[in-house]
């Protein structure tokens, strides 16, 4: 199946999640995610879970976490 | 506290709301209310507040936080419900290997006072028993399967729940299927006994349910995007609570006059959905996530049972007695690829040397070793790929590191290099030492994990089988393997070519 990630076309796996397709996407922006410095949402700028479940035609959009606020 | 939610501006909005409903209601033709309606008081107003969760997916921590909440919220006098969207197996040890399947959550759950449950495609992971257990505690909705007959009487396409001052709620359920196999995303063998159909256009045969209520609510989990078109499709909805993409939908959307609701993934979040009922009529309606990670109330009691449920005996149960240690990437490797092979009925197997993240097997094996052996829950997925094509996944895989990075099943390889470590040529032997066709294509498991992050050309993109290797391994203990066989077993072989003088 095709699924979009920032607008480029990757084809993965059936039964793929949301981590398989960021990964093959690129393992940068992957690693990024994982220590919450980026974030990833469907088309609608929801947050999905990693975990979350893929049909085909989906599209996700990687992008910088909102900066914590300050402490001082 | 109940008038707290509608006080100030949305007060406000509510009294315009209410005239620009009798303005309207005197101009167009509106849906006529359900005939309960008339039994409702004149100007009777209701407030029902429906909590709801998806995707929890075996993460029972947060229950006690749940418990608190929603228990605060009965005690305040609001009338309260409890949906689930589905997903509440698979993804934890402690819940999935439980004695029986799934335990804890029946439990948890109904001490939450659950009152609807729509399947999602991993209430079928443990088969169709332990599913059939849960509907029968809780009403349980999906309008797109179609048990064979007798299979499955429990299961109803819709029900009508009864809330304070006459108010019926409707609710129908939808559960995802595969575009390629009409099936949702599980094993199909565990869904033998079942016929599924195509969820949005089930729904829209639904419409009439319209009038057996005064809400009316699509409990789904079919995914967002599947969601959004539901809404567009069918404005006789008030509210879709959905779940199976975990998405964060926060404030809950309007879409087409249809609120659209999930609550993320894992019980990190619950879902609260308000309704203000006036006469009858649906005349406010909100939703929003709640962060469990900010609540501190828990539920003593519930934290209670859900510690005794981490201590889960089953986890400790043997499950294999091997003749000695299962030691080293070689032999612990090998056990897992023929375990993925011998589950699947696959020709080979992989698996990554980075996935073994134990050195030895004791004898004496438990639930709970083969979760520390591969604790990752990488989903298999099957290729059909050329003796080409799986020479090109080899040289990835050795080039990451220049070493040994892939254990096998079903095959054994060589990788020659010269002195740099520069890949001179692959040779690939089936068991008994021949060659492979290289004009066939064989049945190839790898881990999800192998498949995303490992750059290697294969025409055919894949299908998960929806099983785990953990799952797997399992499987392979407790058919009575011959454990014996990995006592120096070695399948995948490096040596450095002699390099012809130069001139």
């Amino acid at each position: 199946m095709h699924v979009k990630v920032n607008g480029q076309t990757i084809e993965i796996f059936a039964g793929a999640r949301v981590r398989d397709v960021l990964r093959k996407y690129s393992r940068a922006e992957w690693t990024l995610v994982r220590k919450n410095e980026k974030k990833i949402s469907d088309a609608h700028g929801h947050e999905v879970g990693l975990d979350g479940e893929l049909n085909g035609g989906e599209e996700l959009v990687v992008q910088a976490s909102a900066p914590a606020e300050s402490q001082s | 506290m109940k008038r707290a939610l509608f006080a100030g501006p949305v007060r406000r909005r509510l009294f315009l709301a209410l005239l620009g409903v009798f303005v309207l209601s005197s101009c167009v033709s509106l849906p006529r209310p359900p005939a309960e309606a008339r039994v409702v008081p004149a100007l009777a107003e209701a407030h029902i507040v429906i909590f709801h969760s998806n995707d929890v997916h075996g993460k029972i921590d947060n229950f006690a936080k749940v418990a608190a909440i929603i228990d605060a919220e009965r005690k305040s006098g609001a009338d309260v419900f409890f949906f689930s969207a589905g997903d509440n197996f698979s993804g934890d040890p402690v819940v999935d290997r439980y004695d029986p399947p799934g335990a804890p959550m029946l439990v948890l759950l109904d001490r939450l006072g659950l009152n609807v449950l729509c399947p999602g495609n991993h209430e079928f992971d443990y088969g169709l028993e332990i599913l059939r257990k849960f509907a029968a505690r809780f009403r349980t909705v999906a309008a797109n399967i179609k048990p064979r007959p007798g299979a499955f009487p429990e299961l109803k396409p819709w029900v009508v729940l009864n809330a304070r001052n006459g108010i019926k709620i409707v609710v129908f359920g939808l559960i995802q299927i595969e575009a390629g196999n009409g099936l949702p995303s599980t094993h199909p063998d565990k869904v033998k006994q079942l016929r599924f159909s195509e969820p949005l256009a089930k729904a829209l045969e639904l419409k009439k349910l319209r009038s057996s209520g005064h809400v009316l609510i699509g409990l789904t989990h079919i995914g967002h995007e599947q969601d959004l078109l539901l809404a567009r499709e069918m404005p006789e909805l008030d509210l879709i609570i959905g779940g199976h993409s975990h998405t964060r939908v926060d404030p809950a959307e309007n879409v087409n006059g249809v609120l659209v609701a999930q609550a993320g993934s894992d019980n990190l979040f619950l879902g609260r959905i308000d309704l203000l009922l006036k006469n009858g009529r649906l005349v406010e309606k909100k939703g929003r996530l709640i962060d469990l990670s900010q609540m501190r109330d828990e539920d003593g009691a519930i934290k209670a049972m859900i510690a005794k449920f981490h201590q889960n005996p089953a986890l400790a149960r043997v499950i294999a007695k091997a003749p000695l240690e299962i030691s080293g990437k070689n032999a612990l490797g090998s056990l897992m690829t023929d375990a993925i092979r011998q589950a699947h009925g696959l020709d080979v197997a992989f698996q990554n040397n980075g996935g073994i993240r134990l050195n030895r097997l004791p004898q004496t094996i438990t639930l709970k070793d083969v979760y520390t052996l591969e604790p990752f829950s990488n989903q298999i997925v099957k290729i059909v790929m050329t003796p080409a094509e799986i020479r090109g996944l080899i040289k990835t895989s050795f080039e990451r590191q220049r070493e040994i990075d892939l254990q096998v099943s079903g095959l054994s390889y060589l990788i020659r290099t010269d002195s740099a470590k520069q890949i001179k040529e692959i040779r690939l032997s089936k068991p008994d030492g021949s060659p492979l066709a290289e004009e066939r294509t064989y049945k190839v498991g790898l881990p999800s994990y192998i498949v995303s992050s490992y750059r290697f050309a294969h025409r055919d993109a894949g299908r998960s089988l929806y099983a785990t290797t953990a799952d797997d391994i399992i499987l392979y203990l407790q058919s009575g393997a011959d454990l014996g066989i990995y006592r120096d077993v070695r399948r995948a072989f490096w040596e450095i070519a002699a390099e012809s003088p130069r001139n």
